[in-house]
């Protein structure tokens, strides 16, 4: 069938009777089921990266594989997860009970994204009948492994990243299947943390399940079932108008890593074409760099996710939170087998949801903002996070340390600065940063300094936001550091539209005046009393940053986010140093058109 | 002696009025946002009037307490013209509360990245450092360096700073720095309104702390200067009474109090709605209520269970983080000017986007084209294009029918069908708002009565009610001032806080009582200022537990009297069953950390009873006003008017019937059938409803400290 055929068939024609507003109400209803589920998880885990920088997700499918409802959370966490559910009916659908949960945290056998990140599914029966699937998955404190956390370089294969959980019911018929669980924990460091999250995470599952059948006794299980699919039509209705209304044409976007963790100092590259074809569009990554030795293989699932994710940028704002199985049907997602961008067992993969995962965001960004100018994105600063594992002097408990505080703000968008403060492309802002005061209750690290750094974004019309110093003391023991968890030492978020990309990141350590230079995806040692030290580059810009609007560079100038030099060298604007410093108007018109004629 | 609350919002200040007898009459004045005294004064005007008086100074010496609401610290924040406001921080730390955490745009998706960024109530160029550093456990690591500060308060001085947020590091734990540096900025600013973060909210978290003082010096100026000027204008007028002022905690407190706390502030008016609501329940017998307030541009929701009105420490005011303990209420976008439209999926939407009160709903006649809620309203008959505010505002039909077929043409349905769907849209999105919040917190809606204010309230409260299978409905004659009404039933209190972070193991029973103590001996003085005795207030003490690792909190109660190591037991064992009635398990194997120790200080509220209505017999005839063609459920239906101030106590009537007060109209549908209170509250009953739930509640769920 070519493109234009399904324009005109299958996308407009839905041919249901459905009351308009029973289906806005079942729609909110599955939405707010997705949003309830969160909150039970944020309520209740006590690992720092789930409950408080909320890198977790919950999703709804129905029992195809279709998505229904993706709330807020990392894109890799879910976006694909129809295939996990998929699997799961294919092998154990006949075996499900009411009341059963699954556990699966398998990149190869369960389409998950690395080991850490655990997936509880749960089937949710109607009288007698299984009708959906739902999930909850959160980023585990810890899943055995060589080193603590999951983000560490080095790992011999994929079994030294940790224990792999293929689909297995942990919960038979509302009855917990200790054994099982019991071999699970043992396998993993800080048991009683990661039971406590595993309970939150079923907990959630349990409020959806109730909120589901809820759901069907109102409406009944053929206008429920009826709504899903039609939301779902339209949708797709909705985001194959919006690429039609594009011209046809191929678009090319690439972005790096800093290397895989293993080979040093050797960028690895995401390459996108992407492709709109009628109503279609193809996000193809073929040309992206081979299988890698180091920890950063992508499976084709992240892959998917994080190219899914991106396109869902450029569509309708006012639809944003009802995307849905109906636009990823106009998406599609090609990755050769055997590729960074497609892992095969027993690949690596410990490092991908921030190494290579967000380089394929970033070069279907990349890709899309010059297919859709009107629409371009930058992309945010790199991730600066890290695992420290230590012995807390205080307890003389053991502890892993965790955080997202470093990384700078996010890209430009077109007809906007880059958000402050934003984190982590890959989340899209539904990450969030930690506490000093908190951190400093529960861990021995003390916060030295936290704040911006002037010119550290990417420039443009629209400037990306800013990157930050973040440095930290360690209080108490000798301990190591996986920095699997960083990017940007050599590589940058691109700009978009002439805008730049964002600056380079750089870390270190430093006692007293002695400073010396830590790096991404590497083990480093920091000792008692030294200072762990970050400055992160923010995102990058769009357009060209000699059109940005003077007061805007002034403004920036006044709050020392810009430096009067940069302001100069950068943004072609002349600022006279003063209290408060001015802008001199003429010089900065015959220093922009000296450009303009060059 | 009369009492009087007034409620002052963004359009009309509602003023209440209590006679000796309890007679409440209500009066309803603009408001006038350039000097909000002004319409507050009119409002009293208006009153005396009322009651016969031609001189207000002669009805405002009879007047013994007034008790108010504004609306004014809120709409300073929503519209971001609060003072210009300067901050002096931690040094190394000065951009905390632009960081904020990463939070994006906290209300729109993470797939919409088009959002312009925050903007700091304080630009950076105003966030000074200073040297000090204090720790978790209270010592201090870093004197304060004065030098630096004065400094800085210098500097902010000549930038011409109207406000200034001292926020340190750690300050809930030890002060000293944060009082050292404020009691400079004070010395060197003059005039200038100081806050220092510790005074406002003595806990831990310091986004959360340094951005609940900001907001509070951002708005204090503004509001500071509106209450001395109103303080001096009553007196004037010879007001001799007591003006105490409605808190977003849901207890009120005097002008003095507020003036240096203003963020207490916000939110004051509709904070007051579920006390009012919780007082109109007793008409039922019922403590378990879902207060719906809903207004113009949006209503707020507040679910009451066993007489306990829920709090929240965790609320977003437009893009805000205030982190003070406020009553736990939900805004939603939706009210009688939210507008109508058709998104790009074909379905029909109703709001955020609202008509406001200029020019508001096509049918007010101002200008506006675009339909809204109150134009569907009209349209189906609900409300009376002749009798809107009791006939001062004559609504225009055809300019509303005109609005609603803007959007029946793409929906390819007839006007009043068009109008059917708006009215169940809007009230579907309440519906599911209600259901979320009522998962949120573990309860089911059905064992809840509805009790409807605001404007729209009483209009759309049956059909939600409806559609959420909930059994009661009550509408009081005062919903249209239905937060000024909730005012009359307020205490009189303050909240504490002090933090105490231990594992629930190594806690030092010894402690807590300390803790409770000097909170205790606080609130004492606090009341003796307020010429209360001791002997009048009572405490309630919570903790808030978590279990070790968890990052959020449960407030659980602790025992009155003595702490020792039972009565820190009765409080865990009330934090493991709370758990499982939250999230569905607890964990008793896992060590539990206990945080902040909270106590809430109150006085009895002042006796307050309401005069009743005549009594009459089931037969409401005698009060029929007329009949008109109302829609419900997509049929148009013959359906008599009642006049609401016709109608006795103990008339009933089956819907569809419409009520028309002067200030709303109440719609009760087909399938509820209506009766009349002895105060004129309008009790509906859904057909065939089992009442469920009403009375005691569940008495498992109440367990204080019984037990250890």
């Amino acid at each position: 069938m070519t493109k234009a055929d399904r324009t005109g068939a299958e996308a407009v024609s839905t041919g249901r009777d459905i009351d308009p507003i029973t289906l806005s109400t079942v729609w909110h209803g599955f939405q707010s089921i997705g949003r309830e589920m969160r909150h039970v998880i944020d309520r209740t885990a006590q690992n720092y990266l789930i409950a408080q920088l909320h890198d977790m997700a919950a999703g709804i499918w129905d029992v195809h594989g279709n998505t229904i409802a993706v709330p807020e959370g990392p894109t890799s966490m879910f976006l694909s997860q129809g295939f996990t559910v998929k699997y799961i009916m294919e092998r154990m659908g006949h075996t499900l009970k009411p009341g059963d949960v699954i556990l699966c945290n398998d990149p190869y056998k369960g389409y998950c994204n690395h080991l850490p990140d655990w997936g509880f599914f749960r089937p949710v029966f109607y009288q007698g009948e299984l009708l959906f699937i739902v999930l909850t998955r959160g980023h585990q404190l810890d899943t055995g492994g060589a080193f603590p956390g999951g983000y560490f370089p080095n790992g011999y294969d994929i079994h030294a990243e940790g224990i792999m959980i293929p689909p297995i019911k942990v919960v038979d018929q509302g009855v917990e299947r200790t054994d099982v669980l019991e071999l699970i924990w043992n396998n993993v460091r800080w048991p009683e943390g990661v039971k406590i999250d595993n309970y939150a995470l079923m907990a959630a599952l349990q409020v959806a399940d109730d909120r589901i059948v809820a759901l069907l006794d109102k409406y009944g299980r053929d206008e429920v079932l009826e709504c899903v699919d039609e939301m779902m039509d339209r949708m797709e209705r909705s985001v194959r108008t919006q690429l039609a209304a594009v011209p046809d044409g191929t678009w090319s976007g690439e972005s790096s890593t800093d290397d895989d963790g293993t080979v040093l100092d050797e960028q690895v590259t995401v390459r996108c074409d992407a492709t709109i074809k009628g109503d279609e569009l193809i996000l193809d990554f073929s040309r992206s760099d081979g299988l890698r030795k180091g920890f950063v293989n992508c499976t084709y699932s992240s892959t998917y996710s994080r190219a899914v994710a991106g396109s869902f940028l450029y569509f309708d704002s006012a639809l944003a939170e009802f995307h849905n199985e109906g636009s990823m049907r106009a998406v599609t997602v090609i990755a050769p087998e055997g590729s960074v961008v497609n892992a095969t067992y027993p690949a690596t993969v410990g490092g991908s949801p921030v190494n290579v995962g967000t380089q394929v965001l970033e070069a279907t960004v990349n890709a899309l903002s010059k297919a859709m100018p009107d629409k371009a994105i930058a992309g945010w600063g790199r991730r600066r996070g890290h695992y420290i594992a230590g012995i807390d002097p205080r307890t003389g408990e053991r502890y892993v340390q965790t955080t997202t505080d470093a990384d700078g703000g996010a890209g430009a968008v077109f007809g906007f600065d880059g958000y402050e403060g934003a984190l982590g492309m890959s989340g899209l802002g539904s990450i969030n940063r930690g506490s000093v005061e908190e951190i400093e209750i529960r861990f021995p690290w003390r916060t030295v300094k936290w704040h911006f750094v002037p010119d550290m974004s990417g420039a443009g019309k629209w400037r990306g936001g800013c990157g930050m110093l973040w440095e930290v003391e360690n209080l108490g023991g000798d301990v190591g550091a996986a920095t699997g968890s960083s990017d940007g030492d050599l590589t940058q978020p691109p700009g978009a539209l002439g805008g730049e990309d964002g600056p380079l990141s750089r870390m270190y350590i430093r006692k007293g005046d002695d400073v010396t230079p830590a790096r991404t995806h590497r083990m480093v040692q920091i000792r008692t009393g030294e200072i762990l030290g970050k400055v992160s580059g923010g995102g990058g810009g769009v357009g060209d940053p000699f059109e940005r609007d003077p007061e805007r560079v002034l403004k920036d100038v006044i709050d020392e986010m810009t430096t009067i030099p940069y302001a100069k060298d950068v943004y072609g604007v002349v600022i006279l140093d003063g209290d408060p410093p001015t802008l001199d108007a003429e010089a900065t018109r015959a220093l922009r058109a000296t450009r303009a004629t060059a | 002696m009369y009492r009087i609350t007034i409620d002052v919002g963004g359009t009309f200040t509602d003023c209440l009025v209590m006679d000796g007898e309890g007679t409440l009459r209500q009066f309803k004045s603009y408001t006038t946002p350039r000097d909000p005294s002004q319409g507050f004064l009119d409002a009293l005007t208006k009153a005396a009037a009322g009651y016969g008086h031609p001189d207000l100074g002669a009805f405002l010496g009879q007047v013994e307490l007034i008790i108010h609401g504004t609306t004014l610290a809120t709409n300073t924040l929503i519209n971001r013209n609060g003072a210009r406001t300067g901050m002096i921080t931690t040094k190394g730390f000065r951009d905390i509360i632009e960081i904020r955490r990463g939070f994006k745009n906290v209300r729109t998706s993470m797939y919409d990245v088009f959002v312009p960024p925050y903007e700091p109530l304080v630009p950076r160029h105003l966030r000074l450092e200073a040297s000090e550093r204090a720790l978790y456990s209270g010592e201090t690591l870093t004197e304060l360096d004065e030098t630096e500060t004065r400094a800085a308060a210098e500097r902010l001085k000549e930038k011409g700073v109207e406000a200034v947020v001292i926020g340190f590091l750690h300050s809930y734990a030890d002060p000293t720095n944060e009082q050292k540096a404020s009691a400079i900025a004070r010395e060197v600013l003059t005039d200038t309104y100081v806050t220092a973060s510790h005074e406002i909210l003595p806990v831990w978290r310091e986004y959360e702390r340094f951005s609940t003082a900001v907001v509070s010096a951002y708005t204090g100026p503004i509001v500071e200067k509106y209450l001395r000027t109103l303080v001096a204008r009553l007196a004037d007028e010879g007001f001799r009474g007591n003006l105490l002022m409605m808190l977003s905690d849901g207890l009120v407190e005097t002008v003095d109090y507020c003036i240096p706390r203003v963020v207490y502030l916000i939110g004051s008016g509709p904070a007051a709605a579920p006390s009012g609501a919780l007082h109109i329940g007793d008409a039922i017998g019922t403590r378990n209520i879902l207060s719906v307030d809903m207004g113009g541009t949006s209503f707020d929701i507040c679910m009451v269970q066993d007489g306990e009105i829920p709090t929240t420490t965790e609320a977003w005011v437009q893009d805000e983080r205030v982190a003070i303990k406020m009553v736990d209420i939900q805004s939603g976008g939706a009210g009688g000017g939210s507008i109508a439209w058709i998104d790009q999926l074909g379905l029909l939407r109703v709001g955020p986007k609202s008509a406001g009160g200029d020019p508001g709903p096509a049918c007010y006649g101002k200008g506006g084209t675009e339909p809204t809620v109150t134009d569907a309203d009209l349209v189906l008959g609900y409300v009376p294009a002749d009798y809107f505010l009791g006939g001062e505002i004559a609504l225009d039909a055809d300019a509303a029918r005109a609005a609603v077929s803007t959007v029946a043409e793409p929906l390819g349905l007839s006007v009043e069908a068009t109008a059917s769907a708006i009215f169940t849209t809007v009230n579907s999105y309440m519906a599911d708002q209600i259901t979320e919040v009522a998962t949120r917190r573990g309860h089911d809606v059905r064992d809840f009565a509805l009790v409807a204010g605001g404007g729209a309230g009483p209009v759309h409260a049956a059909a939600i009610a409806d559609l959420l299978h909930m059994p009661q409905v009550v509408i009081p004659p005062i919903a249209a001032t239905y937060s000024a009404f909730g005012m009359f039933a307020m205490d009189v209190g303050r909240n504490y806080a002090r933090s105490y972070i231990t594992r629930a193991k190594d806690l030092d029973p010894a402690h807590v009582q300390e803790l409770y103590q000097g909170m205790e001996a606080e609130a004492i003085a606090g009341f003796a200022a307020l010429g209360v005795d001791a002997s009048d207030v009572t405490f309630a003490r919570t903790a808030d537990v978590r279990y070790l690792g968890q990052f959020h909190e449960v407030e659980v109660s602790v025992p009155s009297g003595a702490i020792d190591q039972a009565a820190i037991d009765a409080a865990l064992a009330d934090f493991h069953k709370r758990h499982r009635q939250l999230y569905t398990f607890d964990m008793p194997w896992q060590q539990v950390e206990l945080l902040t120790f909270r106590l809430r200080a109150t006085t009895p509220k002042a006796p307050f009873t309401m005069r009743g209505i005549e009594a009459g017999g089931p037969d409401s005839s005698a009060a029929l006003k007329r009949r008109r063609t109302v829609w419900f459920d997509g049929e148009p239906m013959d359906t008599p008017v009642y006049d609401g101030a016709l109608l006795r106590a103990g008339n009933e009537f089956h819907g569809p019937a419409i009520v028309e007060e002067t200030t709303t109209s109440v719609v009760i549908p087909p399938r509820y059938a209506c009766r009349v209170d002895d105060v004129r509250n309008y009790v509906l009953t859904r057909d065939g409803a089992q009442v469920r739930g009403t009375g005691t509640g569940d008495a498992g769920a109440q367990l204080v400290g019984g037990a250890a």
